[in-house]
């Protein structure tokens, strides 16, 4: 009975059933083979079939039972019938495609936490979130260098002379998708309001944001707003209609925000305001979806973004169908050199979204995502390390077989660096740089980066990646990060001398226990072995190891962090002493001179004068040697040719608006 | 029997304590601090002090009618989980979870059990000939082949090359087609080691003398396998089956992730590797419930299955 189930869901396999003579004891399945051997065109008509096969089975099993009183044979079939309604009666089903629909096939590689923005961190969260929310500016899609446009702003906001009041206008006719939090489920307009709501939920203490630090100390009365929400009992008691100076609406359409004062007159306190409302902690929340759904409200996102939740089953698979009620966008119209040659620019000007609905399938394993790939289930993906060889020749271009499956290929240089961090409150490594510095002429990158990486990743020179504006195209001269062994060794000596003896053995934490942290704990253990140096690896899971670091507990550890904006403040915060853990300063590393630097480039615009402080910046950092630098990665992405618009961007996530599925091209596609 | 389900209903008391305290130790005191986890990157100590406060984590371990582990105990006593780390209720994410799973395992597990055993008693008669010798080594094999390597090849050959299955979980798809293949797999991996158990059960009883009686008083071939050589092997069987229904609502660890079936196996897995003690803690009590409980029906069965098995 068991294989019979199992052949129909074969198709045209059902001869596998009758090929078996099962006992006696569970004889009730003749009935089953019969049911069940019809020659069924699709799977859906199998599944009907099962549920009817059950009912039958269900009432001659008991029949049986009742009939002849042969307990055990009744009461198998019986318990074998429930297994059988289990499985027919899980329907997973979300909607159906219809035959010229145009979804969006994606994959994860974890799942996502939350859908509420207020408190979005993790990049797979703020992909899928920032299809239903937007926030006031974005990312010119097609632009470079990056450029902010307005989104639900009118325009680029007014700037008050003393540069600390922002007015920025809302644009009229944005609605929120329609819920049940609304008043007969119709969502209402856009107000401004909303954005001060918002803005002020991530600064309640209650609500316990991860997207805090953004605003700490920037906007006028919004500190003391977060106090007074630590002496409220509850979440529920906080009163959002209490005034905060600096977040005003004078009116539905307009929003002023006050900044705090800078340290000295003539600067500007923050002047990466409009990169921070391009975050997606900014976006709107109605607070009547906040109210309806309380503590839910993670779990339904209402927002004004072009799609909106349909089904989100969690660890598995999440779904966005078009949102009816999105005002509608234009495809941009204008982009950077050879934009137009690539067919960026052959949609410029039409209406977005193209896509009726927006698949994110969650796909923890290599093997089954690059399988349905190749099957043409999922429109693109990243190279699996081990299927390397069978996608790139060795001079860098497609595999035959790729090429003829139509498939192409996009790089991409992400704005990211990764190290082996120096915990810089660790007795051993803090009073000891030579130590520091053997430890990173000691790292092979190039063999780490042909090991691991199939030769894809750059050698990381300098804290700043190339993408970035204020990278130092001289850094490679400087040569912090060249491999170095004899050098290495002579530092060592040097260390013993300020250890006063040798030097104990170090220890490593990695965030990881799988086969790839093990191979790299096992390259890093040589490369120092061959100088002389003990270490130990710590190979333990992510939690562990980010309690580890943010105690000061993990003497040296590896880790890496990615850009979320066009400016290298991600990188050097990371340096800046009043972050230390459990803040962003996870090495612990402090340096008066770097700090006033840091101080100093706060307060100025985007200009040649902040970069050239980020530069000095980072030397400073270099030659202290908090980190020895590993590599910046390079994304080798693969996608099929019938996925329009796939312009890779390093800041932008609400991109599913701009991509269009050539519906031929996909419908020809044979596995 | 009342008076003995009873007593063993009360048995399940000090042993239901006794892992609450031990799922409470280990994740408390062994396990830290969670706080700084939760509160993300870049978190304030007032903020670290707050996620403290909400989850209950400042209050005295042990001392106190108000301390965390009563209050985990009294939770744990009415179900009410709370919520997890990504602040979804935990007996939600647990009733989402039971369906899919238990749509892989129940299958899985009838399918191993009914084809293993009905295999075992042909083995087991034709024992000695060179169809036992040939199904032993064949057991052999599949015993010693990794669960991975079935999951790959099924899922490359099957799904991939020959396009019989989904490869993966689709939601277009039905419960039915997302769990077919895995089931398939599942059935065949643990086909090998059960077969070779029922087999050495089987031919136990096939050595005994009233095979002999039966067979001498002119009985058939299948009313002596199936009347009197399967009842008297049922004590064995027993013990092995209705002792395995627990781990059928826990999943199945690696099919449940290499074909996205979002069942608890999943569920557990991602709690663990995101030390979501609360999941954890939850899994654990409900899986200690299910195993005593179904402790004490493999009990009950016996004697239903054997007469002379009484229970005082």
């Amino acid at each position: 009975m068991l294989v019979s189930m199992l052949a129909i869901e074969a198709r045209n396999s059902f001869f596998l059933a009758s090929s078996l003579q099962l006992p006696a004891s569970i004889r009730v399945s003749r009935t089953t083979n019969v049911l069940l051997h019809f020659h069924f065109s699709s799977l859906r008509q199998m599944n009907f079939a099962l549920k009817f096969a059950t009912l039958e089975i269900s009432r001659r099993a008991i029949r049986l039972a009742k009939k002849k009183g042969r307990f055990l044979t009744g009461l198998i079939s019986v318990v074998f019938t429930t297994s059988l309604l289990i499985v027919a009666g899980c329907d997973g089903s979300a909607s159906v495609e219809e035959p010229n629909e145009m979804v969006l096939r994606h994959v994860l590689y974890t799942r996502i936490k939350g859908l509420d923005p207020g408190n979005m961190r993790d990049v797979y969260s703020v992909i899928v979130g920032s299809q239903i929310f937007e926030s006031l500016y974005q990312y010119h899609f097609l632009k470079r260098p990056y450029e902010l446009v307005p989104l639900l702003a009118e325009d680029m906001p007014q700037i008050s002379e003393d540069l600390l009041t922002y007015t920025i206008r809302i644009k009229k006719g944005v609605y929120f998708q329609d819920d049940r939090c609304f008043t007969g489920g119709k969502g209402r307009e856009l107000k401004a309001e909303d954005f001060v709501f918002s803005l002020k939920r991530v600064a309640d203490i209650k609500y316990l944001s991860q997207n805090w630090s953004i605003f700490d100390n920037k906007i006028v009365g919004l500190d003391e707003f977060r106090e007074y929400t630590k002496n409220c009992s509850s979440a529920e008691d906080v009163d959002y209609s209490r005034q905060v100076e600096g977040l005003t609406a004078p009116d539905d359409y307009t929003l002023v925000i006050k900044l705090k004062k800078p340290p000295q007159d003539g600067q500007a306190h923050w002047p990466q305001l409009c990169t921070a409302l391009a975050d997606i902690s900014t976006a709107p929340v109605a607070k009547e979806a906040v109210d309806y759904y309380g503590k839910d409200i993670i779990s339904h996102p209402v927002g004004t973004g072009p799609f909106k939740l349909n089904v989100w089953r969690r660890g598995s698979y999440i779904e966005l169908v078009r949102n009816p009620a999105f005002r509608g966008e234009l495809y941009p119209s204008e982009g950077e050199d050879g934009d137009a040659e690539a067919g960026y620019l052959d949609d410029a000007g039409k209406p977005i979204p193209f896509a009726d609905r927006v698949l994110w399938t969650i796909i923890n394993e290599r093997q089954p995502a690059w399988l349905l790939f190749l099957q043409g289930k999922v429109d693109a993906t990243v190279i699996p390390k081990d299927s390397f060889d069978e996608v790139m020749t060795g001079t860098g271009e497609l595999t035959p077989e790729m090429k003829q499956r139509n498939i192409r290929l996009k790089t991409f240089r992400d704005p990211s660096t990764y190290w082996v961090g120096f915990n810089m409150a660790d007795d051993v490594l803090s009073r000891n740089k030579p130590l520091r510095r053997a430890i990173s002429y000691a790292i092979d990158r190039e063999k780490f980066i042909e090991l691991f990486f199939n030769n894809r990743h750059l050698v990381a020179h300098g804290l700043i990646p190339p993408v970035m504006p204020s990278y130092n195209p001289g850094i490679k001269e400087k040569g912090y990060t060249r491999y170095d062994p004899e050098k290495a060794k002579e530092l060592l000596k040097e260390a013993e001398k300020i250890h006063g003896g040798t030097l104990p053995r170090l220890k490593i934490a990695m965030p990881g226990t799988d086969t790839w942290y093990r191979q790299f704990g096992q390259f890093l253990k040589r490369n120092l072995d061959t100088v002389g140096l003990e270490v130990e690896m710590q190979y333990m899971d992510r939690p562990t190891y980010q309690e580890r670091v943010n105690t000061k507990s993990a003497q040296m550890f590896s880790s890496g962090t990615s850009a979320s904006i066009p400016d290298a403040q991600d990188f050097l915060s990371m340096f800046y002493s009043k972050y230390q853990t459990p803040g962003r300063n996870k090495f612990n590393y402090s340096n008066p001179d770097f700090d006033r630097l840091y101080e100093k480039a706060q307060v100025l615009p985007d200009s040649g004068e902040r970069r050239r402080l980020y530069q000095r910046m980072e030397l400073i950092a270099l030659e202290d040697c908090p980190a020895a630098l590993l590599n910046h990665r390079v994304a080798y992405v693969l996608h099929h040719d019938w996925y329009k618009n796939y312009k890779q961007h390093a800041f932008a996530y609400g991109l599913s608006k701009y991509r269009r599925i050539d519906m031929a091209k996909r419908t020809a596609y044979k596995n | 029997m009342t008076a003995y389900i009873i007593r063993r209903l009360l048995y399940t008391i000090p042993i239901v304590f006794g892992v609450l305290l031990l799922t409470f130790v280990l994740f408390t005191l062994v396990g830290g601090d969670i706080s700084i986890e939760i509160a993300g990157k870049g978190a304030t100590a007032e903020t670290i002090e707050e996620i403290r406060e909400q989850y209950g984590l400042n209050k005295p371990l042990f001392l106190s009618w108000d301390s965390q582990f009563i209050n985990h105990f009294k939770n744990a006593l009415t179900f009410d989980f709370g919520r997890a780390r990504d602040r979804e209720l935990i007996i939600d994410k647990i009733k989402r979870g039971v369906g899919p799973s238990l749509a892989l395992t129940v299958p899985m597990f009838f399918g191993v059990v009914i084809i293993s055993i009905s295999l075992s008693l042909v083995i087991a008669f034709v024992r000695g000939s060179v169809w036992d010798v040939s199904a032993v080594v064949i057991c052999v094999a599949g015993m010693s082949i990794p669960y991975l390597s079935f999951i790959l090849f099924g899922q490359y050959f099957l799904a991939y090359k020959w396009g019989l299955f989904p490869v993966f979980f689709s939601p277009d798809l039905t419960m039915a087609q997302n769990v077919a293949l895995p089931v398939l797999i599942g059935t065949a991996a643990g086909l090998g080691g059960n077969i070779r158990f029922y087999r050495t059960v089987m031919l136990d009883e096939m050595r005994s003398d009233y095979v002999r009686t039966a067979f001498a008083k002119g009985l058939t071939t299948r009313r002596v396998l199936f009347k009197h050589v399967l009842k008297n092997a049922m004590i064995p069987i027993i013990t092995r089956v209705v002792l395995a229904i627990p781990f059928l609502f826990l999943g199945s660890l690696l099919l449940e992730r290499f074909f996205g079936i979002p069942g608890l196996g999943y569920l557990m897995v991602e709690a663990i590797g995101s030390r979501d003690y609360f999941v954890i803690s939850a899994m654990t009590y409900i899986s200690a419930i299910l195993f005593v409980v179904f402790n004490l029906i493999t009990d009950i069965c016996y004697s239903l299955a054997d007469p002379r098995v009484c229970l005082e």
